[in-house]
């Protein structure tokens, strides 16, 4: 403001808006018109300018979606044996023949012990083509924990031929099949886990952050002890305790537990100091004072405030569960047979003669590296985008 | 005669000035009592010998006066040269004791034939298979040059076994006769008689055992330790530094030929322990004083000296794969073959197959001392061992497993068994499911549809925990391949991983349904073999733990069998131990062996397995095919380590077509 002359008080003039004034105009319609929309949308909005983040998002997605239907996928059963092809290496898909199309097939493969080196060799014998079925009836899985049952594949070996897209292992499982079932337990293990650790942390540190006092020192200090103990013998001890004649859904269970169990402290204390912070503002003091319940106070006014900040340390959390299981069935003490998971599959890839002549085995770390990747992306991005104050 | 120490470098000229000729040519008597001349003999300039000893006298005075001469070409073999260090991994510093177990030099030992020779004994006569006359060699002397007389047998036998702070519990087991001691008597110096009033077979193969109950000690080295022969103050003193309770623990410590942890022990064996540094490399150094020579004279073992190096068992397929062993087959299992093959040239050895020598490879051992009483009443019935066996696919196991290698068998002895009969090892053992249902079905375990799992008569499912450890390394694949042919019989199979002492407590305290191990460690047994794990007679049998125990404890703990086969079998067991003739032993061998046949006490999966063995280029008359066997065999012992050797350097290459 200029135009200050001393002694007289400025006279301001009065601001008359030039442009034509229609009643009907919507006032919301203004320049700024991305502004004005539900908070979700502009940080899909961000989300989504964030390239990385948002494929990785779809991708999780998508894997997510496809997770009950694995089965279709899969052309073979997770711990059917193809006996006639043991060690077998990454099999070959053909589709041209002579120069021309003439869609995906496979040719008869025949195993020869060899004797002189102690491996199973494969011949191909390209005079017998077979093309893949698909849409075709093959092994029975289930669906959604056995809600439904089912037999067909979206493809299936054709017949007197196999379809071994990533090789067999030394008992003749399909490891492409696995690393699809596998899929089922990993990434669901991620997602349970978090969801344990994020009611207990929630809950827990809710209640310390708002009511504070002898409450607030409970939680903490069980945080501290629970901090202090050594995670990883922490672990193996409470996965050996798992009897042996539990069923394998009960295992997983257990092992979901575990994890989110050991998992909540450091969700509880982030939760607890944005409450310390919180509840000292003036609209806290509002709802109270117009006599809001504490519960409503916690959901109404201190959650929405810092879910973002909740969703995204979720986003980054998961890998860590995904690790977690992983690492606990690759030392033989999380999920076991019957069960298939990433981490059972690198367990059973852990020898000699894996790493060094089946390295097919060693294929299941890809899906395992993908994921965790996928997830630190979604959850930078996630981050990014519900931070009102970001840059972009 | 030359002969020099490091240590003493400066007496080497004065002794070179004396030196004679090379020992002249001696005569000896034999085992068999010829009298034949001994072959000029070789000195091994070593530095290496151990050289706590001073200066060594020279070869002559080292050996017995009647050493005993090997000719290898005998066995097929050939005459080799001193020298190199023979490099092998353990999977723990304790396994040092394979030393001993390699190196098998015993009172009597097993020829590769598996016939039992006379060895550290000049000889021994058996009079009515109950008097025992061991004639020691005379001259015969310790690792540190102290001589080897019957003293050493009496020390043992009077002021150790017969002790009442050194053996609490009286002499050993294996030294009593329905509960007696035998007499023992020492006329001479190089005789010792041990007489009992009724036979005693497990005798002489207790002393041939690859971890042998050595019945002398080192006299003049552990009276040092005895109350008897030192002033007890200083011992307790001495124990009590050593934090022990007295001098009766502070014999013991010392005083452990089998597990080879003391350096400063006196040994017979080939190699003994030099002291060691670290705990994670050991080093068994050639024994100056060993008794056997080779027929052109040269002192062996060949080798000079043993390195034992401590590695996890999952690390060694890897390293000797890379070279780094020179003769190594523990903690190699078969599947480790495909890498060691594709290795070879880079690794500079050979993989070879030899044959596992236990009477199955992989067996099962339900437990019919189980806790749970439902349970032990459906273990004990023979037709659920019956269906458990019929229900395995052995072909199939065989095929992914071995490479079609082994034999889809039940447990019992292998084909090259004087004892063999298809019959001992067929019956129950072909894939069958309908027969197997049909048995489980007269046994009354009901399933609700015709696909799904059978419940036990008190109603709740049955669920089989089967458990196994290290050993054999394919459990776990095995035990897969299994849960589906099982499945279709109703019985749904869970398996758990155990530690391997674990396990063994598991099964001996009856908290383990179904043990997997492997099957018994005799394979090729003989008539005179003692039939001990056939009878119920040791607790270390995982299908009848307190039987055994109630065996061994003499009806003190554990519990006495129960089971008409059980009873059985233990009185087939005590009329061995009575019988007095080859014939009439192999008849109750038969006997036994069909009830184990019928009973299926052990269930086999497979027997034969091919056992991986890696032979450096340079190492010298290992056999090409073998029988790597625990007891009798000792693993390698039985093919003389001692003649193993390392070619020199120049001819490792042309020679390498050799045998």
């Amino acid at each position: 403001m200029t135009g200050i002359e001393a002694g007289a008080p400025p006279k301001r003039p009065r601001f008359v808006d030039s442009a034509p004034y229609h009643p009907d105009d919507d006032p919301t319609d203004g320049a700024r018109p991305e502004l004005d929309a539900p908070a979700w949308r502009l940080a899909l909005r961000r989300l989504m300018r964030h390239r990385l983040a948002a494929a990785s998002g779809v991708f999780l997605l998508t894997l997510y979606l496809m997770l009950p239907f694995m089965g279709f996928f899969a052309p073979y059963g997770p711990n059917e044996k193809d006996i006639e092809h043991l060690q077998m290496p990454p099999q070959s898909i053909y589709w041209f023949d002579e120069g021309g199309f003439v869609g995906p097939y496979v040719v008869k493969t025949d195993a020869k012990a060899d004797l002189a080196t102690m491996r199973w060799t494969y011949h191909e014998d390209h005079s017998v083509k077979l093309p893949i079925k698909f849409f075709c009836e093959g092994a029975e899985y289930r669906i959604l924990g056995g809600l439904f049952t089912s037999k067909l594949h979206l493809f299936c070996a054709p017949e007197g031929g196999s379809v071994h897209l990533l090789g067999t292992d030394k008992v003749g499982k399909d490891v492409f099949s696995r690393i699809l079932y596998g899929a089922q337990l990993s990434m669901i293990v991620g997602l349970l886990g978090i969801f344990i650790s994020f009611a207990i942390g929630v809950t827990l540190g809710g209640l310390a952050g708002y009511f504070g006092g002898l409450l607030d020192a409970a939680v903490m200090r069980l945080i501290e002890v629970l901090r202090s103990l050594p995670e990883l013998p922490l672990y193996l001890a409470l996965a050996a305790a798992v009897p042996p004649n539990w069923s394998s859904l009960s295992v997983f269970l257990m092992i979901t537990v575990i994890l989110g169990v050991l998992d909540w402290p450091g969700v509880a204390r982030a939760v607890r100091s944005k409450f310390l912070a919180l509840r000292e503002e003036d609209f806290v003091s509002a709802a109270e004072l117009m006599g809001a319940s504490p519960g409503r106070v916690v959901r109404r006014h201190l959650l929405p405030n810092f879910a973002s900040h909740l969703v995204a340390s979720a986003a980054l959390s998961i890998p860590a569960m995904i690790l977690g299981e992983t690492a606990l069935s690759f030392l033989g003490l999380g999920l076991r047979y019957p069960d298939v998971s990433w981490g059972v599959m690198l367990n059973d890839a852990l020898s000699l003669s894996a790493i060094t002549l089946q390295p097919w085995l060693l294929t299941a770390v890809a899906p395992v590296v993908l994921v965790v990747l996928a997830f630190n992306f979604l959850g930078d991005g996630l981050r990014d985008a519900l931070d009102p104050y970001s840059e972009r | 005669m030359r002969f020099w120490n490091r240590l003493h470098s400066a007496a080497l000229l004065a002794l070179l000035a004396v030196s004679a000729p090379i020992a002249e040519a001696r005569e000896f008597i034999d085992e068999k009592g010829r009298l034949l001349k001994l072959p000029p003999l070789i000195e091994h300039t070593l530095a290496a010998y151990d050289t706590h000893a001073g200066a060594l006298p020279p070869i002559a005075e080292r050996l017995p006066l009647a050493p005993r001469v090997v000719d290898p070409t005998k066995s097929g073999r050939q005459f080799g040269v001193h020298g190199g260090s023979w490099r092998m991994f353990i999977e723990k510093a304790k396994r040092v004791r394979l030393g001993v177990v390699y190196g098998y030099a015993r009172l009597i030992c097993y020829d590769a034939d598996y016939a039992l020779r006379p060895d550290l004994l000049l000889s021994f006569d058996v009079f009515e298979g109950r008097k025992f006359v061991f004639k020691l060699r005379p001259g015969h002397k310790w690792s540190d040059g102290a001589p080897f007389t019957s003293e050493d047998f009496r020390y043992w036998w009077e002021d150790v076994a017969n002790h009442p702070k050194l053996s609490p519990g009286g002499p050993p087991r294996f030294m009593l006769v329905n509960g007696e001691p035998p007499r023992v008597t020492f006329p001479d110096s190089t005789t010792v008689i041990y007489e009992w009033s009724s036979p005693n077979p497990y005798f002489l193969k207790k002393l041939a055992a690859a971890a042998p109950p050595f019945i002398y000690r080192p006299a003049h080295y552990m009276k040092k330790f005895h109350a008897k022969y030192t002033d007890v103050k200083k011992l307790e003193a001495k124990a009590k530094k050593a934090g022990l309770r007295g001098w009766a623990a502070l014999h013991n410590d010392s005083d452990n030929m089998y597990k080879n942890d003391n350096p400063d022990l006196p040994t017979l064996q080939p190699w003994r322990l030099a002291k060691d540094l670290s705990g994670r490399r050991f080093i068994l150094i050639r024994n100056a004083f060993f008794h056997r020579i080779d027929a052109r004279g040269r002192q062996l073992p060949y080798i000079d000296r043993l390195e034992m190096i401590v590695a996890s068992s999952s690390l060694t397929a890897a390293k000797s794969a890379s070279g780094e062993a020179d003769l190594q087959a523990r903690n190699i299992t078969f599947p480790d073959m495909a890498v060691l093959k594709s290795e070879e040239k880079r690794g500079g050895f050979e993989a070879r197959l030899w044959r596992k020598g236990d009477a199955s490879q992989m067996a099962l051992y339900p437990n019919l001392n189980y806790a749970d009483p439902v349970w032990r009443k459906v273990l004990r019935d023979a037709r659920f061992r019956r269906a458990l066996s019929m229900a395995i696919d052995r072909r199939l196991i065989n095929r992914v497993l071995y490479f079609d290698l082994a034999k889809p068998v039940g447990n019992g002895p292998l084909p090259e068994s004087p004892l063999y009969d298809p019959g001992f090892v067929k019956p129950w053992t072909q894939f069958d499911l309908k027969a197997a249902n049909a048995l489980l079905d007269e046994m009354g375990l009901k399933r609700k549809s015709a696909r799904g799992y059978r419940f036990l008569p008190d109603g709740r499912p049955l669920e089989v925990i089967v458990e196994y450890a290290s050993d054999p390394a394919e459990a776990a694949d095995a035990l897969e391949l299994m849960v589906e042919t099982w499945r279709e019989i109703g019985v749904r199979l869970l398996t758990r991983p155990r530690d391997r002492d674990s396990l063994r407590k598991g099964v001996e305290s009856g908290s383990v349904m179904i043990a997997v191990w492997t099957g018994w460690s005799n394979g090729l047994p003989t008539p005179s073999d003692p039939p001990l794990d056939l009878a119920p007679m040791q607790q270390s049998s995982f299908q009848w733990p307190k039987w055994g125990q109630f065996f061994e404890t003499k009806g003190k703990s554990g519990e006495a069998p129960d089971t008409p086969e059980g009873r059985k079998l233990m009185a087939l067991g005590a009329a061995w131990a009575k019988a007095t003739t080859d014939d009439a032993r192999a008849a109750i061998w038969r006997k036994m062996l069909a009830i184990h046949a019928e009973q299926l006490f052990v269930i086999g999966v497979a027997s034969g397995a091919p056992q991986p063995v890696v032979v450096s280029k340079a190492m010298r008359n290992v056999p090409k095919s073998g029988v790597w066997a625990w007891d009798p065999g000792a693993r390698f012992g039985v093919y003389r380590p001692d003649l193993f050797f390392f070619a020199p350097s120049k001819s490792a290459d042309k020679k390498s077509g050799e045998k």
